[in-house]
């Protein structure tokens, strides 16, 4: 699969290139804080308390796997009440 | 959250070096800032979980067991999440770019 090169970024000025990487950046850390709050979270759902064992159970990942993709679920239907505003904008 | 956000793949390829140095900056300190929270957050949790006498001032033997599970556990279960987080993250950004090439497509009057 061929990208071709942008000409977008080659022909921005500095400001601009400045606003896209600190776009980049915020969304970064979106994506971070979004990944640490469903491991906090599904852990908290799933994880048995008592830790007899150092290994998830069969029935502890089932848990986690549907954890983690109805948490997304929920991202995304927030994402769209709130009109995108995730941006920043 | 739109795909039109900040970098795509295609600006990172022209990117010119010192550009592209001050982006692997960006995400090496973006990393280490969250690995040390990691660890404060892991050693909180799994002594608010697996401590709670203090007849003496070291742990005793069921404690640090405790401590031990509770953080291999919480390391595995992360890394299971890490992993169905790039799952999702992927399946998504397939439905963008299938969405956004179907607009390009009407717009070009395909």
């Amino acid at each position: 699969k061929r990208r071709r090169t942008s000409r977008r970024w080659t022909t921005m000025d500095a400001e601009k290139k400045k606003q896209a990487l600190q776009m980049a950046s915020q969304e970064m850390e979106y994506r971070v804080d979004l990944f640490n709050r469903m491991v906090v979270t599904c852990f908290d759902k799933c994880a048995d308390r008592k830790f007899k064992e150092g290994d998830l159970s069969v029935g502890e990942n089932s848990c986690v796997d549907r954890c983690t993709a109805k948490y997304w679920q929920v991202t995304s239907i927030v994402g769209q009440m709130l009109g995108g505003a995730g941006q920043g904008q | 959250m739109s795909a039109s956000s900040g970098l795509t793949p295609s600006d990172l390829d022209a990117m010119g070096e010192e550009d592209k140095r001050e982006m692997m900056e960006m995400v090496e300190t973006m990393q280490t800032r969250d690995s040390l929270r990691m660890y404060n957050g892991l050693v909180e949790r799994c002594f608010r979980e697996c401590v709670d006498n203090f007849r003496r001032k070291t742990l005793d033997a069921n404690e640090e067991k405790c401590v031990s599970k509770c953080t291999e556990k919480f390391l595995k279960h992360s890394a299971r999440v890490s992993m169905r987080f790039a799952e999702l993250n992927a399946s998504m950004e397939q439905q963008q770019m299938a969405q956004m090439q179907q607009m390009q497509g009407q717009q070009q009057g395909k």
